[in-house]
């Protein structure tokens, strides 16, 4: 397998980019939903969160809604460009 | 698949990237049954107000419109229940979720704006001359299919469903009509046409998209 050591490492793993590329599409999303559609263990997600969080580039927000505790994330514009500029990369690595 | 943290190739990346913000899109869509009720509903309103001209039910003029009136204040009182008690939370909030939220509260203010210049004008075009005058009613039928039109364009355009786009402009035409419209009847049969091609027919092609794109993701679950 070939690594890329000039793509953003943050973005360059599979749980990562899904979160990312789910998150630059909607407004804000919980944790249940993103859990859902990359079909991941809540345990790895809330680390990649974290990850992705310390970059800066998703917004963590904690609170409780109708007595549950809900976890809504939200892309910076931060991710955004972090986000498209991998975008570009992995296009121009695949026209290579 | 359970996802993980891995590293990934690019061709990996870029599927992941477009599987990912297809699965979110899908969030999205919009089965047209909404519209599709809302457009039998103006549909049968119309079509009965011409039947009752043409037969000449012992009935008010309005008095169909005064049922779709009543059915669309209850439906307005359940929709704001069953989201503060029954609806399951949304998990996710998109885009064009908050600007069809928003389309859809300057959609009903603009409709209750035009109810009301129908009934005032009318009122006092009556009380002026002392005899019926069918002008507001007319412009306000036609102000109304107007205001259809717009919302199905943004509404079409938001979620790039060409059906939509196509109608509004069709409604639009028929609004046009409507302007020189000369009896009730006939304002009543081109509201009735508004209903059908601007809501009824792209919510019945919106609802047959919907089920083939849930019956594909049935299926890629399923693999």
């Amino acid at each position: 397998m070939k690594v890329f050591k000039d793509l953003d490492p943050i973005l360059h793993s599979q749980l990562r980019l899904a979160v990312m590329s789910l998150l630059i599409s909607v407004k804000e999303a919980e944790f249940t939903f993103l859990r859902e559609k990359t079909n991941s263990t809540a345990g790895n997600l809330s680390v990649q969160i974290q990850k992705l969080r310390d970059a800066g580039y998703i917004d963590v927000i904690k609170q409780f809604k109708d007595n549950y505790p809900q976890t809504i994330c939200k892309i910076t514009k931060k991710g955004i460009e972090a986000f498209e500029l991998y975008v570009k990369a992995l296009q121009e690595y695949i026209n290579r | 698949m359970i996802m993980e943290e891995k590293n990934i190739t690019e061709k990996e990346g870029l599927f992941l990237i477009s599987q990912m913000i297809q699965t979110a899109r899908q969030e999205q869509n919009d089965d047209g049954k909404g519209w599709i009720i809302w457009g039998w509903v103006l549909f049968l309103a119309s079509i009965s107000s011409v039947l009752l001209v043409w037969f000449k039910w012992d009935l008010q003029l309005f008095f169909f419109w005064n049922i779709f009136g009543g059915i669309a204040l209850a439906y307005f009182v359940y929709e704001l229940f069953a989201n503060e008690f029954f609806r399951k939370r949304r998990k996710v909030r998109t885009y064009a979720g908050d600007l069809f939220a928003r389309l859809n509260a300057g959609f009903f203010i603009s409709l209750i704006f035009i109810i009301v210049f129908i009934n005032v004008g009318a009122r006092a075009l009556y009380h002026r001359y002392n005899e019926f005058n069918l002008m507001p009613i007319t412009m306000g039928f036609a102000l109304l299919i107007n205001l259809y039109a717009f919302w199905i364009l943004i509404y079409g355009a938001a979620l790039n469903f060409k059906p939509s786009i196509i109608a509004a402009y069709a409604t639009w035409g028929i609004g046009f009509v409507a302007l020189f419209s000369k009896t009730f009847e006939h304002t009543m049969l081109l509201h009735a046409l508004a209903a059908l091609v601007g809501y009824i027919i792209p919510g019945h092609i919106a609802n047959k998209e919907f089920k083939k794109i849930r019956g594909k993701d049935k299926v890629v679950e399923s693999v």
